[in-house]
């Protein structure tokens, strides 16, 4: 059997490595749009605030994949797929044949069509081969467009660098996708008060200079700068399948087994269309975890063992400086078109705060900023047993002081909830 | 909590421990909290740095070298069960002092006998269950 993996990313390099663990004859190739084994684009942010070294962002060394027998091709991008003759193109033009072929390319930064996105010092912070530039480059001040969690990360990266940091973001607060507005107010406070700026509700309109960045206009004010990081979303890689004829939504569309609509394509990763595992709903989480859980389902089934992928969740961190918080399931913005008993429960304890979304008295989503975050895991476990927060307040009510250690789990998350 | 701060940083420090024992005031009840070594981990997954490392004896460790402290592995854990360690704040679980004949927290209550290192499968479901019922029967829910 030959194996074509398109995108060395974590979903991609999954595969490979599972598959070769169950089967030491197939034929491995992964086809590489970059120059460099493996690495975490989660860890990249850390190595531009210096934080890690280089070498802690790869998660391969070169040396590994010759020792599992694994072909990596460096700078071939794949332009098309022939499902009829079961071969893809490259962009140097070389046809490669395939038995099986995974679609693990991941996502495309969206660059949003800004005047002047293309002059000198414009960065990116999602690929290893841009950060580099970015972290070599000499700057002072520093514009990040787009406040989702890598641009907040790139945000104090520069600022350990030392730069004048500004963040601008359309929506109407920062992390728009993952907290709420309460929980955003507090986090954009604790940012200003490290000294970052930030800009909500405003559009930038035009990047200024004449090939290099000296300025950015947003409908409000005029930011003078010598660097820009567009941190604006990643979107999901669908054109290469759309050239094989693959059914493609907002992502990939797969099945449950993660084919796609074309046989003996699979697809897995930040580019594919999935559904929730706790709602049945489809989604798009581009998140590391639901990578590497849907990459082990596919190594499975190529290796003939049926599996069967559950779903993935919503599971995100903000982190900078001190200051720790972490997101799951879904936004009191996200539960509004939803029809039901809404509820929102808070607490809050000086800079410590908790918000845990309810829908008929059951959590579906969470937010959490400093101590209250560390319990985090048992409202996550409460979501997914769908447990009646009702049923646990009256218990908590009945439950003799001392002893009942068998109910702990109950008795945590109950405190942790306030009743 | 004392001999695991002992065994790991060499001094006597409860808020060293990977062993956490917490305190449910309202309910007066403590907790103990230990690294569950899921086998299907999820701090594993998350982290960012991949600092999360499975050991040969199963118990998943923080590569301190690595982790920039984040605490994604504290929100995800079932029962979160990750520490962080006041001094770098890295966080560290319980590796059940991988090397040694018995973990030293067990070896420090072996006159209460209240820890008990048990080989898998030396508790069957069937006794944790009767355990379980016994415990239900002293305090019931209700």
């Amino acid at each position: 059997m030959k194996l074509v993996i398109i995108g060395n990313g974590i979903a991609g390099n999954q595969v490979a490595f599972d598959v070769r663990k169950k089967d030491k004859n197939a034929e491995i190739v992964i086809l590489s749009a970059e120059n460099v084994p493996e690495y975490d684009p989660c860890s990249l942010p850390y190595y531009l605030g210096g934080e890690c070294r280089h070498a802690d962002v790869f998660r391969r060394k070169p040396g590994d994949y010759a020792a599992s027998s694994i072909d990596l091709v460096y700078d071939s991008q794949v332009l098309s797929i022939d499902p009829e003759s079961k071969t893809v193109t490259t962009r140097t033009g070389e046809n490669i044949s395939y038995d099986t072929l995974v679609l693990a390319h991941g996502g495309d930064l969206f660059i949003p069509p800004i005047p002047g996105i293309d002059n000198q010092g414009v960065f990116s912070c999602k690929q290893l081969a841009e950060t580099e530039k970015l972290a070599a480059h000499n700057g002072r001040s520093a514009v990040v467009i787009g406040s989702g969690a890598i641009g907040i990360e790139a945000a104090e990266a520069l600022k350990r660098k030392g730069y004048a940091v500004y963040v601008i973001e359309l929506m109407d607060w920062i992390l728009p996708s993952l907290f709420d507005e309460a929980t955003a107010g507090r986090l954009e406070t604790e940012l200003t008060g490290y000294g970052i700026h930030v800009f909500t509700k405003e559009k930038v309109i035009k990047i200024k200079g004449a090939g290099t960045v000296t300025a950015v206009v947003t409908n409000l004010r005029t930011i003078d700068c010598d660097t820009v990081v567009v941190a604006t979303g990643v979107v999901p890689g669908t054109a290469l399948a759309r050239t094989a004829g693959i059914d493609t939504g907002r992502g990939i569309q797969v099945n449950r087994q993660l084919q796609t609509s074309v046989p003996d394509i699979y697809a897995c990763g930040d580019c594919v269309e999935t559904i929730d595992a706790c709602t049945g709903e489809t989604a798009m989480f581009q998140l590391k975890h639901n990578a590497i859980e849907q990459a082990q389902v596919v190594a499975r089934n190529i290796t003939g063992e049926p599996a069967r992928y559950l779903g993935a969740y919503a599971f995100a961190r903000a982190h900078f400086f001190s200051t720790h918080a972490a997101t799951f399931g879904k936004t009191q913005r996200a539960t509004d078109c939803i029809l039901g008993d809404k509820r929102i429960i808070e607490r809050e304890d000086g800079k410590n705060y908790l918000r845990v979304v309810l829908l008929n008295n059951q959590i579906v989503g969470g937010q959490a900023i400093g101590t209250f975050a560390d319990g985090l895991g048992l409202l996550i476990g409460a979501m997914w047993r769908k447990d009646d927060i009702m049923e646990i307040a009256a218990k908590m009510r009945k439950t003799p002081k001392g002893g009942a250690v068998h109910s702990w789990p109950m008795l945590r998350l109950g405190n942790l909830l306030g009743f | 909590m004392i001999a695991c701060s002992m065994k790991h940083h060499g001094r006597i420090d409860p808020g060293l421990s990977r062993v956490d024992v917490i305190r449910l005031t309202p309910q007066e009840l403590d907790v103990p909290v230990i690294c569950m070594a899921c086998d299907i981990a999820p701090c594993i997954k998350v982290c960012p740095m991949n600092a999360r490392i499975r050991q040969a004896n199963g118990t998943v460790v923080t590569d301190a070298d690595v982790c920039i402290g984040c605490r994604a592995c504290v929100y995800i854990c079932p029962v979160g069960s990750p520490k962080i360690n006041p001094h770098t704040g890295k966080t560290m679980t319980c590796d059940m002092c991988q090397g040694e004949t018995e973990p030293w927290c067990v070896a420090a209550c072996r006159q209460e006998g209240a820890l008990k290192m048990c080989t898998d499968g030396a508790i069957s479901k069937n006794s944790a269950r009767q355990a379980a019922d016994r415990s239900r029967k002293t305090y019931p829910r209700k």
